[in-house]
């Protein structure tokens, strides 16, 4: 049986799983559903009570019915890149791929519904709260003197995208940023701020949770005015670190309740020792702390994706045959 | 009328214009120009960035 990986061709990390997938023999099946209708075609019948459907790609044909599983990585908008692209073309080819995949009996990492509820940062604080994690103190409006009292209460404040979305027209990004105390809130009226009580932090955490495993990796604090790790200007390394007990419960929660089979955690450390929870990113890269840590995530996330479908019959190549 | 968030952007760091490899796909991989599997180069992937956090973030929401 199959594994499915929805992504684009310039994703070099999901070649990092597909590298090991290869090595243990696991059928790997790859496309981008924004090639739909161009490089990529799906058929699928419901006939006499049955489902049956394929896709092809490169050449490449699969059954729906033999995949095992589907790993919804970094996939273009469906049909993006067809002939005569278009808002109603996408929406089409969107449903049409996904909705044939949701009837299939794969397993998803992750699956698009848990993927997109998991985007909203307000619900991943909250869910984050509710699983034990420490959350700073946050708040999200878009009342300015809401914003001036948060301000007053906790004077050391950083703002960071909702969305972690960034503007594209033109191209910027927002990194997280430390806000000063005389800062003039008016502007928080214009759009939904979220302020956060900055963690005085002595190093960055990411921790890459694949179905039940934990691989955590921390960053010492490169200078004190360093805010976002990921716009830092610094040479010191990722390194693997233990995970203690009650976090990795926390995390476990989490992602049961988030329906997540993979999620890429966010902590700061501060000088106490203390985790404090920033995001969870439902399909947060991981190829940066691989290479600097040499820890296992990569075939850690082929592992479980090559794992068969309980209990199901499979057609492979044309032929039924047991999944063992 | 800027939201507040926007008082903080700074202008988003071009990707390198051109990799070095391209993806071949009858492996279903990127491949270096001398036919090695870029994904296995980390030595390259950490000099292209091309894994980290804030690779892909022009198009998608999660880093």
């Amino acid at each position: 049986m199959t594994v499915l990986i929805l992504t684009s061709e310039e994703d070099v990390t999901a070649d990092m799983v597909v590298v090991h997938l290869n090595a243990s023999g696991v059928p790997v099946f790859r496309l981008d559903p924004a090639d739909l209708t161009g490089g990529v075609a799906l058929s699928g019948e419901f006939v006499h009570g049955a489902f049956r459907g394929h896709l092809s790609s490169a050449g490449r044909l699969v059954s729906i019915g033999g995949l095992r599983s589907v790993w919804l990585r970094r996939p273009g908008a469906a049909a993006q890149r067809a002939a005569s692209p278009s808002a109603w073309l996408t929406e089409e080819a969107g449903q049409a791929l996904y909705g044939m995949l949701r009837g299939s009996e794969a397993r998803w990492m992750n699956h698009p519904d848990a993927a997109r509820r998991a985007r909203h940062k307000p619900w991943q604080l909250r869910l984050a709260q509710q699983c034990g994690l420490p959350v700073p103190a946050t708040l999200i409006t878009t009342f300015p003197q809401a914003a001036r009292d948060f301000a007053e209460r906790y004077p050391d404040l950083v703002v960071k995208p909702v969305s972690g979305a960034h503007p594209q027209d033109p191209p910027r990004a927002v990194p997280t940023s430390r806000v000063a105390p005389d800062t003039d809130f008016s502007a928080v009226a214009f759009g939904p701020t979220l302020l956060q009580r900055r963690v005085a932090k002595r190093a960055d955490i990411r921790l890459t949770a694949v179905g039940e495993e934990l691989l955590a990796a921390r960053r010492a604090t490169g200078a004190e005015s360093e805010v976002d790790v990921r716009f830092a200007a610094t040479d010191v390394p990722w390194c693997p670190v233990e995970v203690a007990p009650r976090v990795a419960e926390a995390v476990r929660a989490y992602l049961r309740g988030a329906e997540l089979a993979y999620g890429a955690f966010d902590f700061v450390e501060d000088a106490d020792g203390t985790w404090w929870f920033l995001e969870c990113n439902q399909s947060g890269q991981f190829g940066f702390v691989e290479v600097d840590t040499g820890q296992p995530i990569s075939r850690t996330i082929a592992e479980w994706l090559a794992r068969p479908v309980e209990g199901r019959e499979g057609q492979v190549n044309g032929a039924s045959a047991q999944v063992v | 009328m800027q939201p507040f968030a926007l008082n903080y952007a700074r202008p988003a760091a071009e990707l390198e214009a051109t990799t070095p490899y391209v993806y071949d796909s009858g492996m279903q991989l990127n491949v270096l120009r001398d036919g090695r599997i870029a994904a296995c180069d980390h030595a390259l992937m950490r000099e292209l960035g091309t894994t980290t956090s804030t690779a892909g973030s022009k198009t998608h929401f999660d880093d």
